[in-house]
């Protein structure tokens, strides 16, 4: 052991010493760049060792936004999702409603109508009384089920409802929720048939 | 030996630097890699292989097929594709004066010259690819701007990638795709085709098992070797054998004798129909294709 420390600093022969210095500067700066550099990449491409995110994808929210949603696809299977959870207890997964209780969806002419005025207003105001649908009469109170749902939602219903089970009504846009929204206020009273009835369709 | 003990600690934490690398983070990332469901559907991916397609995957490990085959896709990048389905009340003529009354849109400019050649000598046929765009923001913004003129069209994101230009997938591989494939055959050198998804692309047995016997009888330039060791030549009994290989030319056995398959051949060939990489999953989104609307 002592040998070794005489050798280190023995000046003699000309041999290389090995002493105790710093670092040069320019070695720790340099190395210190590119840790930042390595850093910043890391960041703006590693996505943070999420086991989905692969490259391209460079981050969770790029990968995200390219999930795909083909537009009117999405939004119907939305619709159908919502549907049997809020609507279909009462009238049926096939839209068929329940005899004498809950009037059938599918068939019914206020859901198959031109407009979508009326068929909107149901579930944003509920209805309560008489009310005559596919030659039948019907008198049961129905809640404004629809009006917790956000306007996008309502439409997907409404446009589920329309286009399922052999109906051939057309689509509602979330627009057009928005406005009888708008029209009716914030807390509507239940509709009654007749006054259903008189609005334009 | 002063120094013993700095060694051993350079030495561990140089070890254990690199086995955390290699074998610790990729386990903690991807070690709980479960069945995933694939996008807008509720089946599972991937599924078990079952019965001779699990044998198959020795055998395909035994002839030492990850030697010239790889299974695995690679992927450059993604872009959204806006296709018209519907022009609503507009003419065809009408329509590419709009479109091109769109391209003074700076954010378009990158794609103008690909929309307008696109355009050339459209004669209103639906549907319509109208624009290739890696950007998703300029692709909505399209979509949207043809909804506000009445034109209905769909986003679809497609992969884009070498491999994917030579339709060997639709996307990129991914760990789950390897999920249940024991020991993975990555492969990493092509002297033929990539095969993640071959059970798509060629999806017939008995194609496979001809394929087998003489890749030339189908792909005249192959250069595959022919596995004939896996198949029996032998004299036509009775009845012909069902699965015999329907073979002509040069590469018919001589006659009154036909070429059956060995359990081996039928394994290896129920494993490749079971290569079926086409599932569209989070981790590797495309919008799967369908029927022309």
């Amino acid at each position: 052991m002592s040998d070794e420390n005489k050798s280190s600093s023995s000046p003699a022969g000309g041999e290389p010493t090995a002493t105790r210095s710093a670092a040069p500067m320019w070695i720790v700066v340099t190395t210190l760049v590119l840790l930042c550099i390595g850093g910043y990449y890391f960041d703006q491409h590693g996505g943070w060792f999420d086991a989905h995110v692969y490259a391209p994808y460079s981050s969770a929210e790029k990968l995200e936004a390219y999930q795909p949603q083909s537009g009117a696809a999405a939004a119907l299977a939305r619709g159908k999702k919502t549907y049997e959870a809020v609507c279909g207890i009462c009238h049926g997964a096939d839209g068929m409603g329940k005899p004498a209780q809950f009037p059938p969806l599918a068939g019914s002419e206020l859901v198959n109508s031109a407009g979508v005025n009326r068929l909107i207003h149901i579930p944003l105001a509920g209805v309560n009384g008489a009310i005559q649908v596919e030659g039948k009469d019907w008198n049961l109170a129905m809640a404004a089920m629809g009006a917790a749902l956000p306007d996008e939602d309502l439409a997907g219903v409404l446009t589920y409802i329309r286009t399922s089970w052999g109906n051939k009504g057309g689509e509602v846009t979330a627009e057009e929720v928005k406005k009888v929204r708008a029209e009716l206020g914030g807390s509507p009273q239940p509709m009654t048939g007749p006054q259903l009835m008189k609005m334009p369709e | 030996m002063k120094t013993g003990f700095s060694i051993f600690l350079a030495t561990f934490v140089a070890l254990g630097a690199s086995w955390s690398g290699f074998v610790l983070a990729p386990l903690l990332q991807l070690g709980g890699a479960k069945q995933t469901v694939i996008l807008q559907s509720t089946d599972n991916w991937p599924q078990q292989r079952t019965g001779n397609a699990t044998l198959g995957l020795q055998v395909y490990r035994a002839y030492g097929c990850a030697a010239c085959h790889t299974e695995q896709v690679r992927q450059t990048g993604v872009a959204c594709e806006v296709t018209l389905t519907s022009l609503g009340v507009q003419q065809p003529a009408d329509f590419v004066a709009f479109v091109r009354s769109l391209f003074a849109l700076p954010e378009l400019a990158a794609y103008t010259n690909a929309m307008a050649a696109s355009l050339d000598g459209w004669n209103g046929g639906l549907p319509k690819t109208l624009l290739t765009c890696p950007d998703k923001d300029v692709a909505s913004a399209m979509a949207d701007r043809l909804k506000a003129a009445g034109i209905k069209s769909e986003t679809s994101i497609v992969a884009i990638g070498p491999d994917i230009a030579r339709g060997w997938g639709f996307r990129q591989s991914v760990a789950a795709d390897y999920l249940y494939d024991q020991p993975v055959q990555l492969g990493s050198l092509r002297a033929g085709p990539d095969l993640a998804n071959i059970g798509v692309r060629a999806p017939d047995a008995r194609w496979q098992l001809q394929h087998l016997y003489a890749p030339k009888s189908i792909t005249p330039g192959s250069t595959m070797p022919a596995f004939k060791f896996l198949f029996e030549v032998r004299q036509v009994g009775a009845q012909p054998a069902p699965d015999a290989l329907n073979l002509t030319g040069d590469f018919a056995p001589p006659a009154g004798f036909e070429v059956v398959p060995k359990p081996e051949a039928t394994e290896l060939a129920a494993y490749l129909l079971s290569l079926k990489a086409n599932a569209p999953l989070y981790e590797a989104p495309f919008t799967p294709v369908t029927a022309a609307k």
